[in-house]
């Protein structure tokens, strides 16, 4: 299952891109899944993602909350608003 | 209690109130500005991204929270989204209370919780 993360910022910097497609196991489709496969699949952000959270839905999500592929998720983190 | 959010294109225009204020003693006024020099380094202008609705809806919870806190009787936030140049207001917070502590409390409040919570993002062009 393809999930479709939103990046922003300096998330968005690393990877190049504004949005990155993500191949997860629909199986095992959670948020914890999905920040591993991140790592994996865009190295330039792994260092970032201790300190990001997923949004869904435009919600910040726990790392058991199960995604797919309807769902809107942003990487979420870093913030420098104001 | 009142909480206002605005989300504005570029810098935000010349103050005016806009929170509510029946009843205040106190009306604080917070205007952040874009910084014409990071360290040494002159900067032309900040870049802000806003990931919506999630922000402005972060921005009115953390609003509410923070009027809760301190006792508020209005809240106003104005964020930019986009260009906005060095010397311009990219943010302001407008507070009224009964008395001027809990106005004082509240907008360091605020801008603390905005900064670890709010989904906006700022990138610095550099001035050549």
């Amino acid at each position: 299952m393809e999930i479709h993360v939103k990046l922003f910022g300096p998330m968005s910097r690393a990877a190049g891109a504004r949005q990155v497609a993500v191949t997860i196991d629909a199986a095992q489709a959670t948020c914890a899944a999905l920040r591993q496969k991140l790592a994996e699949s865009q190295p330039a952000l792994a260092p970032m993602l201790p300190a990001c959270r997923f949004a869904v839905n435009h919600q910040l999500a726990a790392e058991h909350q199960s995604v797919g592929p309807g769902d809107e998720v942003a990487l979420v983190g870093l913030v420098s608003g104001g | 209690m009142q909480v206002e959010v605005t989300i504005v294109d570029g810098p935000l225009p010349a103050v005016r109130p806009t929170c509510h204020q029946h009843g205040a003693g106190a009306v604080l006024c917070f205007e952040g500005v874009v910084r014409p020099l990071e360290g040494d380094r002159p900067i032309e202008a900040l870049e802000y991204e806003v990931y919506e609705p999630m922000a402005p809806n972060t921005l009115r919870r953390l609003g509410e929270e923070v009027a809760r806190a301190h006792g508020l009787i209005g809240v106003s936030i104005e964020h930019s989204r986009g260009r906005v140049e060095a010397g311009q207001c990219s943010f302001r917070v407008q507070v009224s209370s009964a008395h001027r502590q809990e106005a004082l409390s509240a907008v360091a409040d605020f801008i603390d919780r905005m900064k670890q919570a709010a989904p906006i993002w700022k990138s610095p062009i550099w001035a050549q």
